[in-house]
């Protein structure tokens, strides 16, 4: 059902009302479905985990009563979530600059070019592509006191055998997993600072070459202001990852010895899956994406990212 | 009157022959006719995941399905994965799982919140009570009812044996020298401080090539060992009255001290070591003591060493070298162990306990516990009865007489709601003592953690379960 009008002499078809309705509507009706799909996965589970985080829900109880802030309240009290926030911390400030510092010099290395470059590139890559799981696994077969290449290469350096336990020992517990870590992800560092040295601009550098310029001048006055956005993105994405690093020190100590490596992601899932408390776990999540949140928020602000 | 008395006689006779003929019925055969009526159907049944579930895939559930036409889907699951998925299962009332296995420790919780079907009335129905009776009493006493109602079959005779080197042991040289120094015959220990002597002697004089004994020291299983020892020397878990905990005392901190210099005659690195590094040890000849559970015993004695899924166990080098005797003090963790219980949101109740029933039959559960590839141990007074058994290798008749021994004297693993949480502390606790931490500062943390666990639960409600618990024949020595 359609209705013709005549504009400047040509006649046109115009849409009915229910057409034009479905003109405007269109495009939201084709990303309805998709809209709907992401609020049912993403945004139903947040709310959910909020109202679970106000009840008593755990695993080995009925009892679902509303407890209120009971959870929260209690999150202040528990010195362990404090501890494993504390040791998020210190892996994160310890691994974030050297995963950076070391892709840094790979960067450099890289950039004038070498022959075979390519196939290095690849392979200096390739700890990324390694699950995190099977990366920790890995490295505490190598730290293996008795079978474990290091102990062996360190006996060999020393001349008489060494026998680190770099798992229990609490001197060491952590020189393993920053250097795990560091092993794995230094690389994901280097390829993206290597793509942002490449497109520094050569003219600067060859002018500032022409008057003498220091190579630490040079980098401090050309190179780092043209790759800080890469470098502040870089580490935000690392930063983040880190703070939920779970796998590697699943794999190389469990949290252990003790809880002295246990991370704000290790205790939730103690939590969550080893003592069933459900809603307390709810609750630890909402306190970890407010903090995060709120460091991001942070870090963009200081890295000016925002605008 | 003849006519009469014939047909008296032959009444009495279609009686008895009818009731001898019942009797000859075993559990297994009652479960397997009783079954024949859900062919068609198929059960799922929750298993350890690993060697464990080699028995149903390849042995039980084929062979079920062939006697009955039921069809067993195993679901293999980790360990400490096993009480999420049960109770996930439950919670969410989906009834994906019929049959499963259980840890006896958890019973409690499971039972309390309602996840586990009573099965005093199947028992009952199909004339399982009497054969419920040859199951040691350990297991039967301890691991298969809560208030009162059977919830499980214990279905796995789990228990901490001593392993020793008798080469060693038996040489007249190390004898002598050793009755020399301490004034007593070289023998398995009888207490702790005969263990301590005796393995820093062996190391003395064997190390490196052979150290005086080994542990596994990883997490979780040095708790069972703390469990033990700490009851043995007179330690108790809890003030009976006010729930507070007790293993900040001096007993606690004597048990920490003497495990942790214990590891100073172990082989460097043992802090390090799991289930299978200790095994590796002692089957390779580097360990002249060690304390695990009965596989040990099986696989240092080579049984099952051509198993194509038993290929990961290095090739036992102290074959005919092994005695076995009861760990010191004479009272062994019994150390997790087996349940199998049926799910109460299963749509195949009776299919489910019918399969359990068979599966814990005197007659299959003799073959399932000879399997040598999976880790079932034996678990009934006709295991360790059995003239098959005691034949698979040389010393089998010491080996199912000690696990016999053992059994009958184990100390339960503490049960209590929510027990996972004072197993978690109990192995967090341990991590620390290998780290080098202050023993009494880490005793007196995990006294505030076991009260603060308590208090989460409810003191009174704990208290309870306490009690109950204390008062088995097997929780504390008496």
């Amino acid at each position: 059902m359609t209705v013709s009008v005549s504009l400047n002499g040509a006649e046109q078809r115009r849409p009915s009302r229910f057409g034009r309705m479905l003109e405007d509507r269109l495009p939201y009706l084709i990303v309805a479905p998709a809209i709907l799909i992401l609020l049912l996965v993403g945004l139903f589970p947040l709310i959910y985990s909020l109202i679970v985080s106000f009840q008593r829900i755990t695993m080995t109880e009925n009892d679902t009563s509303f407890v209120g802030l009971l959870n929260y309240a209690e999150l202040f009290r528990d010195t362990r979530l404090w501890a494993s926030l504390g040791h998020t911390a210190i892996i994160t400030a310890i691994a974030l600059p050297l995963e950076l510092l070391v892709g840094f010099l790979m960067a450099q290395l890289f950039i004038d070019g070498m022959p075979g470059r390519q196939i290095f590139v690849a392979l200096l890559v390739l700890p990324t592509v390694i699950s995190p799981i099977v990366a920790g696994a890995t490295w505490r077969l190598m730290f293996d006191v008795r079978f474990g290449p290091i102990g062996q290469i360190l006996s060999f350096f020393a001349g008489e055998p060494v026998r680190i336990l770099w798992t229990v020992n609490p001197a060491y517990v952590y020189p393993a997993i920053i250097i795990c870590e560091v092993w794995q992800w230094a690389p994901f560092m280097f390829l993206l600072l290597l793509a942002a040295l490449s497109n520094v601009d050569q003219s600067q550098l060859e002018a500032a070459e022409i008057d003498g310029a220091s190579y630490l001048r040079v980098l401090r006055a050309i190179v780092l202001p043209a790759i800080a956005p890469v470098i502040a993105v870089a580490c935000l994405i690392r930063g983040l990852d880190l703070v939920r690093i779970f796998d590697i020190i699943w794999a190389l100590t469990e949290g252990g010895p003790g809880s002295m490596t246990e991370t704000v992601s290790l205790y939730t899932y103690v939590q969550g899956f080893s003592q069933f408390e459900t809603s307390y776990t709810a609750a630890i999540s909402f306190l970890v994406i407010a903090l995060l949140t709120l460091i991001t928020t942070l870090v963009l602000k200081r890295m000016e990212l925002t605008r | 009157m003849k006519f009469r008395t014939i047909l008296s006689a032959a009444a009495v006779l279609a009686l008895t022959g009818g009731s001898a003929l019942a009797a000859d019925k075993d559990a297994a055969d009652i479960a397997v006719e009783a079954a024949k009526k859900y062919a068609g159907t198929t059960i799922s049944i929750v298993w350890e995941a690993g060697l464990q579930s080699l028995d149903p895939l390849n042995y039980s559930g084929p062979k079920w399905e062939k006697l009955t036409g039921v069809k067993v889907k195993v679901v293999e699951v980790p360990t400490d994965q096993m009480f999420t998925k049960i109770m996930q299962d439950f919670k969410s009332g989906a009834g994906a799982y019929d049959a499963l296995n259980v840890i006896p420790s958890w019973m409690p919780d499971l039972a309390r919140a309602g996840a586990l079907e009573p099965l005093d009335k199947y028992v009952d129905k199909f004339g399982y009570r009497d054969e419920l009776q040859d199951i040691a009493a350990a297991y039967r006493d301890n691991q298969m009812q809560y208030d009162g109602k059977i919830y499980g079959f214990p279905d796995d005779g789990d228990v901490m044996l001593l392993y020793y080197r008798r080469d060693i042991f038996e040489d007249p040289k190390m004898k002598d020298e050793f009755k020399a120094k301490f004034g007593y015959e070289l023998a398995p220990p009888k207490d702790w401080k005969q263990f301590d002597e005796i393995g820093q002697f062996i190391t003395d004089k064997m190390a490196p090539k052979v150290y005086g004994a080994g542990f596994f020291r990883t997490a979780p299983y040095p708790q069972y060992m703390f469990q033990e020892r700490f009851r043995m020397e007179g330690g108790k878990f809890f003030n009976a009255d006010t729930m507070k905990a007790t293993v900040n005392g001096d007993v606690g901190l004597k048990v920490f001290k003497q495990m942790l210099a214990e590891n100073k005659f172990m082989p460097p690195g043992v802090e390090q070591w799991n289930f299978v590094d200790n095994l590796a040890a002692f089957l390779q000849g580097t360990t002249a003591m060690t304390i695990s559970w009965p596989p040990y015993g099986r696989w240092a004695a080579g049984y099952g060493s051509g198993e194509e899924a038993l290929k990961w166990v290095p090739k036992s080098q102290v074959a005919g070298k092994v005695g076995y005797a009861l760990t010191p003090l004479g009272r062994p963790e019994l150390g997790v162990g087996f349940d199998l219980s049926v799910s109460a949101t299963s749509k195949n109740k009776e299919a489910a306990y019918l399969f359990i029933q068979w599966l814990n039959s005197k007659k299959t559960s003799l073959e399932r516990v000879q399997l040598p590839y999976t880790l079932r141990d034996p678990f009934r007074l006709s295991h360790y009865a059995s003239e098959k058994y005691r034949s698979l290798w040389p010393d089998a008749a010491a080996y199912l007489d000690t696990i016999k021994t053992s059994g009958e004297k184990g100390l339960l693993d503490l049960s209590l709601l929510q027990q996972d949480k004072y197993d978690e502390a109990m192995t967090k606790a341990i991590s620390s003592l290998w780290a080098g931490e202050d023993p009494k500062a880490i005793l007196e943390r995990m006294a505030q953690q076991f009260d603060a666990i308590t208090e989460k639960v409810g003191i009174e409600n704990q208290k309870a379960v306490y009690k109950v618990w204390a008062a088995k024949p097997g929780a504390y020595p008496q």
